[in-house]
């Protein structure tokens, strides 16, 4: 893969960020927290977000882990840091979105966000990836 | 209404260690965690890195009801997330046997522009693999007071 600093990274798209799927992760996670499967406690809230469910930070992280993925190979992220400016509602049509900061002893330093069409950046932050091959064990 | 706890029960907090303990995520929990990223399993029994926010947490011997009772959350509804921050140093595994640890290295009381109290808690876990450190997963969660 022939990479240079200011390239951007493909985008990943996840078209509906589904309610029921936020479910199944508040289980798997043993996440109490009804913002996550809750449309009445979400509604409740002072933050004018009406009947929605409030996706998991770490789901808003992995969309950003599946564009780093298809760009550089399964198992080439070393590092990820992302900071939380705005939530991520179900139906959302989000974006993983980078580009490419620089290039260090084979490593690509990122930064990357995740955005949604009218709200701008939901997430963002950074991240590194390996340009070569990961060793296994 | 739950009370604001006092500056110094939060410091307090810091230096606090989880048990610690060994984990291991079977192919049905990686199978299903990966569906909810919207992607196709990894090969070869790769774990999807969404894997370091519970695998460390539970594999630490906690849990998020835990971590939210330790800095006595007014409710599951009052916490905010500032950041969250992963490395991994090596590739994981399902059916691999990981040895955790975790503990509280900041706890501090802060104040919003509008005079707004919350508490700033940083969570810290290393993951292991035969001594070799693989992962680490850092969670830093605000514990707001009377915003709801």
């Amino acid at each position: 893969m022939n990479i240079s600093v200011g390239d951007t990274i493909p985008v990943w798209e996840m078209s509906a960020v589904s309610a029921e799927k936020m479910k199944t992760m508040a289980a798997l996670l043993r996440d109490p927290n009804p913002l996550h499967w809750d449309k009445d406690a979400v509604a409740a809230l002072p933050m004018d977000l009406g009947r929605h469910t409030i996706n998991q930070g770490p789901l808003g992280l992995s969309y950003i882990v599946n564009m780093l993925h298809a760009w550089a190979g399964p198992g080439t992220l070393c590092h990820l840091h992302m900071t939380f400016p705005q939530v991520v509602l179900d139906n959302d049509k989000v974006t993983a979105k980078g580009i490419v900061t620089n290039i260090q002893a084979g490593i690509a330093h990122c930064e990357v966000w995740l955005e949604h069409d009218i709200r701008g950046r939901l997430l963002e932050g950074s991240a590194k990836v390996l340009l070569t091959e990961p060793s296994a064990g | 209404m739950k009370p604001v706890p006092t500056e110094a029960a939060i410091t307090a907090l810091c230096g606090h260690r989880f048990p610690g303990g060994d984990i291991l995520v079977e192919h049905w929990e990686n199978f299903l965690l990966t569906d909810c990223t919207g992607t196709d399993l990894l090969p070869d029994g790769l774990l999807h890195p969404v894997v370091l926010f519970h695998l460390p947490i539970q594999g630490a011997g906690t849990s998020i009801a835990e971590m939210f009772a330790l800095g006595q959350a007014e409710s599951d509804l009052s916490i905010m997330i500032e950041s969250y921050d992963w490395n991994l140093y090596r590739p994981m595994y399902e059916k691999t046997m990981y040895q955790v640890s975790g503990e509280i290295v900041s706890a501090e009381r802060c104040t919003n522009p509008d005079g707004s109290l919350y508490d700033r808690i940083q969570f810290l876990f290393e993951v292991r693999h035969d001594e070799v450190m693989v992962a680490s997963s850092e969670i830093i969660w605000h514990y707001t007071r009377n915003l709801l």
